[in-house]
């Protein structure tokens, strides 16, 4: 970059070459700069045409998040869900993060977004239930999408969001640190016909030598979410909205029937039940375009 | 710079025919408020650390020095209350102390079991909330969040609104806006700290809200032995971290859904939750009244843990004198409802269920949270001097 030292001092070496009369030299600059700001106009309106053009190749995409039982949007506080293992349920609030939503072309992936590759969903804030994906992404048709449930252990540090609603999503230092994945936070039946609160809190588990006081190692349980049919045909200068459903009764069913009364109301420090949540994960998520 | 003349002295003529200009503005601005022109200075917060960054400060009401220092007199001024006989005054500071975190505390000279009451006698409705940290909060003001940003009533939406409310509300100052605003006005010293603040001498009930609104949200404790132990400048005695690790598992006392930790140093989610206090609820300013959702009845915000050893009473009724009594509680006396808070998982066992040591150790790391700098900060406390008597 010029100094401004230099775009000063260039017009009196200009002077110096030529040695003409003042006024000649004036208008013969008046010309020059009306051919200059022709030429500039003319420029301009190029590299517009051709911005134009190079925005038409792209689109854009646009999740929007939806909350379903058992085919049902999402009813909260209300005791009339069952799940696998013959639990009743109601589900009051799901907060979790989703990040680095990838999609595959080609046998080539394309992360999106990846300078704001976390997003967080809350059922109680509507503004979270849509995710506005910055990139432009080239045209063409894609094989399909995919997202980390979660937050993967190189991007899941303590502190990183300060704010809320993220923030409120810490996870004891003690435990791993990071943030939650999820917070499912419901009430069942347990067995003694007792309304029973249940938090269904996935993150990074722990392994201990002596439970609770002393952990050896955690355990990364994030998951790798491929969407099934999830490919999709960008067209020129469209924004394609996809919704991505959370079937809630999928954490509680397959491969692993979960059982609120045999694993109880939290399960943040029991890692056995968080792998069965995780492992359940696989077909919770399903895309409609 | 020549090419833009036409020729040299044309030049500088135009040139020194705008400086002229200029400087004419300049002396013109200047002589219509000789002495010191309304610029007030920014006044900047420092971030603490791990705190969050988005601070509740209205755009209507930035804050400045000058709107700080006159919203410090007027927080202590009992003559908030429109009123000069010595058994009128009444200001916020009357309530709201210093050393018990800016609300009552247990032993306020004036309070039965530190339930405060108006000049007219009238108990509060609720205990007192402390006034700490509440430039983070963005989800609502009092034990219901009645008080939001983004309440349709715009009069029920920020820490200005509640200083009107405390200076009318027969239970608090039970004042007069217009008596106040007279009063001040004719108070030395304050006409040209309002002009300071906000440019006029004229004292409106509205500057005199967004002052003390802004002195407020300079209240700020971020220094205890915790953050100092996030920080990494000091370590935790064995009991404290043993309360620590209590403080933030769910096979512990379970603390920290609510009440933060190191991932939300503010030790409070400034959210509402019915934690198991009753079964029926007959309280009507609860969360429902804000809400009408049938789930909030019985929910009341989850206060800030820091400073909580130098306050009291507890609870939204102040049912609990100590914060002994509340682990208890806590441990052993949670109530079922339908009502309940999901985040209560150890409701139909009583509660957590700790041990008298984790009692103990869990207190010892609550006390950690105790912040000496900020309830014994001067820029906080009583100025030595009103405005007329300097």
């Amino acid at each position: 970059m010029k100094s401004p030292v230099s775009s000063v001092t260039r017009p009196d070496r200009y002077r110096d070459q030529v040695g003409f009369d003042k006024n000649y030299g004036f208008m013969k600059e008046f010309r020059i700069f009306t051919l200059l700001l022709i030429v500039t106009i003319l420029g301009y309106s190029s590299c517009k045409t051709t911005k134009e053009e190079t925005e038409d190749q792209y689109g854009k995409i646009r999740i929007h998040f939806e909350h379903r039982v058992d085919n049902q949007s999402l009813v909260t506080d209300q005791m009339i869900y069952e799940n696998a293992a013959g639990n009743k349920y109601l589900v009051n609030e799901i907060q979790y993060f989703i990040s680095d939503v990838t999609l595959y072309k080609n046998g080539n992936t394309h992360l999106l977004d990846a300078w704001d590759d976390i997003h967080y969903v809350d059922t109680d804030i509507e503004s979270t239930r849509t995710f506005a994906i910055r990139d432009e992404i080239p045209l063409g048709h894609y094989d399909k999408i995919s997202f980390t449930f979660g937050i993967n252990e190189v991007k899941n540090q303590s502190l990183m969001f300060v704010n809320p609603p993220e923030s409120l999503m810490f996870w004891p230092e003690l435990l791993g640190g990071g943030y939650h994945y999820m917070k499912l936070n419901g009430k069942w039946l347990d067995t003694l016909d007792q309304i029973s609160p249940f938090n269904f809190h996935l993150g990074i588990g722990q392994i201990y030598y002596s439970f609770p006081d002393s952990i050896s190692s955690y355990v990364q349980n994030y998951f790798e979410v491929e969407l099934v049919d999830s490919g999709f045909e960008l067209q020129i200068g469209e924004t394609l909205d996809v919704t991505m459903v959370m079937n809630v009764e999928n954490w509680f069913k397959s491969p692993h029937i979960y059982d609120h009364n045999e694993w109880g109301g939290d399960i943040m420090q029991k890692q056995d039940a968080m792998r069965l949540g995780c492992e359940n994960g696989w077909n919770v998520f399903t895309i409609e375009k | 710079m020549e090419r833009n003349c036409l020729n040299k002295n044309g030049c500088h003529f135009y040139g020194a025919a705008f400086v002229a200009a200029f400087l004419l503005v300049l002396i013109s601005c200047s002589k219509s408020d000789p002495e010191s022109p309304y610029k007030p200075a920014p006044y900047l917060i420092e971030i603490p650390f791990g705190f969050p960054t988005n601070l509740n400060i209205p755009s209507d009401n930035p804050m400045t020095v000058e709107g700080v220092e006159l919203g410090r007199y007027l927080f202590y001024d009992g003559r908030l209350s429109g009123r000069t006989h010595p058994d009128s005054l009444m200001s916020c500071a009357s309530c709201h102390r210093q050393e018990r975190s800016f609300e009552a505390g247990i032993d306020h000279p004036d309070f039965e079991d530190g339930h405060p009451h108006g000049l007219s006698g009238q108990k509060t409705h609720h205990v007192m909330l402390p006034l700490v940290n509440l430039v983070w909060n963005h989800n609502g003001y009092g034990w219901n969040g009645f008080l939001y940003p983004g309440n349709p009533n715009d009069k029920l939406q920020n820490i200005e609104d509640f200083v009107r409310l405390a200076v009318v509300a027969k239970d608090e100052i039970d004042g007069d806006t217009s008596r106040v605003v007279n009063l001040l006005q004719s108070i030395p010293g304050y006409p040209e700290l309002f002009r300071k603040a906000f440019g006029s001498e004229n004292i409106t009930f509205n500057n005199i809200e967004r002052a003390i609104a802004q002195f407020i949200r300079t209240l700020i404790s971020a220094n205890s032995k915790f953050d100092k132990y996030m920080q990494g400048k000091v370590q935790l005695s064995q009991s404290e971290l043993n309360g620590y690790v209590l403080f933030t598992t769910e096979e512990g006392a379970d603390c920290f859904h609510c009440h933060g930790g190191f991932g939300n140093p503010l030790f409070t989610t400034n959210l509402f939750y019915n934690n198991g206090k009753d079964t029926v609820y007959t309280d009507p300013m609860d969360r429902y009244m804000v809400t009408k959702d049938p789930m909030d009845r019985g929910a009341f915000k989850a206060t800030t843990l820091r400073n909580i050893e130098v306050q009291g009473p507890f609870m939204h009724d102040g049912r609990f004198k100590t914060i002994e009594e509340v682990i208890v509680f806590y441990s052993h006396h949670l109530k079922w409802s339908p009502e309940v808070d999901p985040l209560m998982h150890h409701v139909n066992k009583g509660g957590v269920q700790l041990l008298p040591f984790e009692k103990e150790d869990l207190l010892n790391f609550i006390r950690t949270l105790r912040d000496d700098e900020f309830l014994s900060n001067p820029a906080f406390g009583k100025p030595d001097k009103f405005p007329d008597e300097q």
